[in-house]
């Protein structure tokens, strides 16, 4: 009923408005005419009876005004008139709604590329089935002092049989074959996987099956495969016929089964094949990753305590190899984003808010700063019965409709520089390529446009100038906006210059640790080094065809005129994966160093740079570590890395002495024949990496070579291809860089932080200018006649200068010694993003506070010019 | 003694004098402060928000027509909403009033 009465009144008071103005002016008026009547009545003389009346009715216009404000769509009807206000008014003054939008849009436009990348990589759901209950899982040794290894192919089964608190336990095996049968030869990813696998994520294929527990059976013909959805696309172009089609993998036939869905992590762009059992399995290599899916109802607690007990049982069983054996899970969440991904994007997300609020408090001073220009016209609102609530509303969407054309422009920017980033695949950031402008950001877009017009609008509003109004109209004392608006806006500029001096110190320390990075001793040399990887099919390693080959490749490039020097090694530095063994003196007790080993061919050290620091190198003489069926047992020699040596034989010379491999399970006794120097083999981030080179043989042949090249290594790529097919043209070569190409990507995220941060804080220094300069320009202008004043009275242009610049440096000092302790105050939560810079770095403090102070004097200094040629004579009489 | 009126007052002072008869903007601002015994003198300032407020809501109807000197003026009359609003706020305002001078005399 009453709703049915709100909507005719609000339908009349909308769109027949003018009838209800002009019913309401006639009411007014009749209510008048009765007035005059009764004065008449009451004895009065004419003129005094009209007069009364107007006296005692009061303001015909603040009536009306208040009879719509009260009426139904009150809001609305005034809404529409203020826009069309606040619309004339910035288009009254472009210069301002032009600056107002940019800064806005900026600001914005920043958030939103910056939220898009944290959503997709942080927010966006995995798409497996209720991954909460999804964790992956690692072994342990307490004695060895690891908590991160992958899995022993015999521990995998023996923990999928024993556990009772996981549904389903799975095992994923990076592998990589060549791909024939299907036109040009191809290295393809094709990962070994359980078959339980994709039971166990909770992904079901959208194409064809998933694996049944019989496909893993050894030597099935065959055997049967699933294609990742990329690689499906990308190879198929999406033919739904490539199901039941025969592939060759290293030369077995396979079939296609299935395609999985898209997605990330484990299920992408490669192919599966299943696993199965074998009854031979090895204890002493760690090499399977492991995912479990806990049983419905499992507390962690309860699967820690059911994994301890199958790590017990497994002791008892394996005394030697599992020796205080143990396992650790995390939760899936974990798979998308490191915890130092995680932090580096909340610490940017973070930058970008103080962004934004640096934009907001600079658009509130702007609006302030007109708000005190049109203090007159406000005036006049007021009493043409203009109300507070108004007014503040009138102020408010202004900045409202500035931060809306702000995000439409941000949107815009947003947009482009995404496709941007999304192209710069190295950068290592979790799932960058579904960062996009979905509804998610657009809300988050929409909702920061929001807030930074009720930030930059709120102090504007709430400090419109309602009151006083017949001295503004009066327009004789340009002092009634006081020292408070002064006061008030040198607080914003000071907070300002704060946040700025936030996020020059975060950019500085971000650029001082890349610089620190990329000038770190690496060990190994990247000028003029080509890397590429030549992928050995299986028959090759029959009858030592692969070493021939390696040899063969290595005997023409070393020939070649442009070649310096070549090698070979198994895992590539930085870039590869790192293979470990613990190793120490057989005569010590402790838990063993633990090393990464490596497989080199003699010319690998001289090719990637590696100096000898004692002994000798390797040397066609030096035999594998592992024996060779039907051969003695070999002669085994190694050379260690100097900070091995130095843990393992500390003061002692290490050439000719002995250590143990694989110490604590397999064992293996070896004579080390050289020392030479840490090469940063993991990461430049990661530190010196404690490494055994292991010399290659026919049974342990490496396939990443190494070129030390005269001149541009890149030159060199097609005659490693040719020289390659002249060997053998089904050999396809893969992943041709450059060394520095390959460190360069591996710090990538550090490159995107340390840039990212840059921009913003730049962007920052900009708005901090132009907000001191705008504050100064104004007070400047306000006190022309007290400047004047001055030198009339002799005072010397000096001291005017000395006058502006000290009053437009007060703020920014404040401001950058509230930014320095603020910055000290957040350093804590920087320190694991930086490498070898302490957060609290005193140089970039220093740098910091030199460059914002730089830029607030290089913005006082035009209003400073500015007040020094006022001429006492113009001034005063502008007064 | 012209008293500022309590929120709310107005609208159940408004209803009470056109339970009577229909008025028009001035009859219902001296009935008010005849009513009252000149305690209460509403402004046209508040008069006319209120009685447009109250229109919108349901609660009276207005129609322009003649005074008794032939002057054209809107009267408002009570609806049967009114008349239920106007029984429902006298319940409520003779609960205040008693508990308020209750409250006041147990001091």
């Amino acid at each position: 009923m009453a709703l049915r009465h709100r909507l005719k009144y609000l339908w009349l008071n909308l769109a027949h408005k003018r009838q209800a103005e002009e019913d309401l002016a006639r009411e007014i008026d009749s209510y008048r005419e009765l007035l005059e009547e009764e004065n008449l009545r009451a004895g009065d003389p004419p003129d005094e009876a009209r007069r009364n009346a107007l006296l005692e009715l009061g303001g015909a216009a603040q009536i009306q005004e208040e009879v719509r404000d009260a009426r139904t769509g009150a809001g609305l009807d005034a809404l529409g008139a203020e826009l069309r206000q606040s619309l004339r008014g910035l288009r009254r003054n472009p210069s301002l709604a032009l600056l107002g939008i940019l800064m806005l849009g900026l600001g914005i436009g920043a958030g939103t590329v910056v939220f898009s990348i944290f959503h997709a990589a942080l927010v966006e759901a995995m798409p497996f089935h209720d991954p909460a209950r999804l964790v992956e899982l690692w072994e342990t040794r307490r004695d060895a002092g690891f908590d991160h290894a992958s899995f022993t192919e015999a521990n995998f089964w023996d923990l999928r049989s024993q556990t009772r608190a996981f549904e389903e336990v799975a095992t994923y095996h990076y592998d990589e074959s060549n791909l024939t049968g299907a036109g040009q030869p191809e290295k393809v990813s094709s990962s070994l996987v359980s078959t339980n696998f994709f039971r166990t994520l909770g992904v079901a294929p959208v194409l064809g099956r998933d694996f049944v527990s019989d496909d893993d059976r050894p030597g099935v013909a065959n055997r049967p495969i699933v294609l990742g959805y990329r690689y499906w696309q990308r190879r198929f172009g999406g033919d739904r016929a490539v199901l039941g089609r025969t592939l060759r993998l290293d030369d077995r036939a396979c079939v296609v089964v299935g395609v999985l869905p898209p997605g990330e992590p484990w299920i992408n762009d490669q192919i599966y094949v299943p696993f199965g059992h074998r009854p031979n399995a090895d204890r002493g290599s760690f090499e399977f990753a492991v995912v479990g899916r806990m049983a419905p109802g499992v507390s962690a607690g309860a699967a820690r305590a059911d994994l301890a007990r199958v790590a017990a049982l497994l002791e008892q069983a394996y005394p030697k190899e599992d020796k205080s054996i143990g396992f650790h899970f995390e939760p899936a969440s974990t798979w998308i984003a490191s915890a130092s991904t995680r932090r580096a994007l909340v610490v940017l997300l973070s930058a970008v808010g103080f962004l934004m609020l640096i934009a907001c408090i600079n658009l509130a001073n702007l609006l302030l700063a007109r708000g005190t220009a049109r203090r007159r016209e406000i005036a006049v609102r007021v009493a043409l019965g203009a109300g507070r609530a108004r007014l503040i509303r009138f102020v408010m969407m202004e900045a409202l409709l500035l931060s809306l054309c702000g995000a439409g422009l941000g949107l815009a920017l947003a947009y482009g520089s995404l496709r941007t980033i999304r192209s710069l695949e190295f950068l290592g950031i979790p799932r960058l390529e579904h960062a996009g402008l979905n509804p998610w950001v657009l809300g988050f877009a929409a909702l920061i446009a929001l807030a930074t017009g009720i930030l930059s609008g709120l102090l504007p509003a709430l400090r419109a100038p309602v009151t006083a109004i017949s001295p503004v109209l009066r327009d004789s004392d340009r002092q009634a906006a006081g020292r408070g608006q002064g006061r008030l806006r040198s607080a914003l500029v000071a907070s300002e210059v704060a946040l700025s001096f936030l996020l020059l110190v975060g950019a500085g320390l971000l650029i001082r640790s890349f610089g620190q990075l990329l000038t770190v001793n690496r060990g190994f040399q990247t000028e003029n080094r080509l890397m590429f990887t030549v992928n050995l099919p299986g028959p090759y390693f029959e009858k030592g065809m692969s070493k021939y080959f390696v040899d063969r490749l290595s005997e023409r490039l070393q020939s070649s005129p442009q070649v310096i020097a070549v090698g070979a090694v198994n895992q590539r530095p930085v870039e590869g994966g790192d293979p470990g063994m613990g190793i120490d003196a057989p005569t010590e007790r402790r838990a063993p160093p633990w090393a990464g080993w490596r497989v080199v061919s003699p010319g690998y050290f001289q090719a990637v740079g590696l100096a000898l620091i004692r002994g000798r190198l390797f040397d066609e003489n030096d035999k594998p570590v592992w024996p060779e069926p039907g051969q003695p047992k070999p002669v085994r020699r190694v050379i260690i890395s100097q900070r091995l040596a130095n843990l393992i034989f500390p003061n002692l010379d290490p050439v000719g002495r002995h250590v143990l491999l694989w110490k604590s399970q397999s064992g293996g006794d070896a004579e080390v024949i050289g020392v030479v120097a840490d090469s940063r083999e993991r990461g430049l981030a990661a530190g010196p990496a404690l490494t055994v080179y292991l010399p290659y043989g026919r049974n342990a042949v490496p396939s990443e070579f190494v070129v030390h090249t005269r001149g541009n290594p890149m030159a060199l790529a097609r005659t490693v291809r040719s020289m390659v097919s002249e060997i053998d043209p089904q050999l396809p070569v893969s992943d041709v860089r450059t060394f520095e190409e390959v460190v360069n990507r591996s710090v990538a995220p550090q490159r995107f932080d340390a840039i990212l941060l840059g921009i913003f804080s730049g962007l920052a220094l900009l708005l901090a200018m132009t907000g001191i300069y705008g504050v100064l320009s104004y007070s400047m202008g306000r006190r022309t006649a007290e400047i004047g004043l001055r030198v009339a009275l002799g005072a010397n242009r000096a001291s005017i200068l000395w006058m502006a610049v000290t009053q437009g440096m007060r703020p920014a000092l404040a401001g950058a010694a509230a930014g320095a302790i603020g910055a000290w105050w957040l350093s804590r939560y920087f320190q694991t993003l930086l490498f070898e810079v302490k957060p609290v770095d005193g140089v970039t403090y220093a740098v910091v506070a030199v460059l914002l102070l730089a830029t607030a004097l290089a913005a006082c200094a035009v209003p400073g010019r500015r007040a020094m040629r006022i001429d006492p004579a113009v001034a005063l009489r502008t007064e | 003694m012209p008293t500022s009126l309590l929120q709310g007052t107005l609208d159940v002072l408004i209803l009470k004098v056109l339970a009577l008869e229909p008025l028009h903007g001035l009859g219902i601002s001296r009935r008010i402060a005849q009513v009252t015994a000149g305690t209460f003198e509403v402004k046209p300032g508040s008069l006319f928000p209120a009685l447009h407020r109250m229109e919108e809501a349901g609660w009276l109807a207005a129609a322009w027509g003649e005074t008794e000197s032939g002057r054209r003026a809107k009267f408002y009359r009570l609806t049967r909403v009114g008349r239920r609003q106007l029984q429902a706020e006298t319940e409520q305002w003779t609960r205040i009033a008693a508990a308020m001078a209750q409250a006041l005399e147990s001091s």
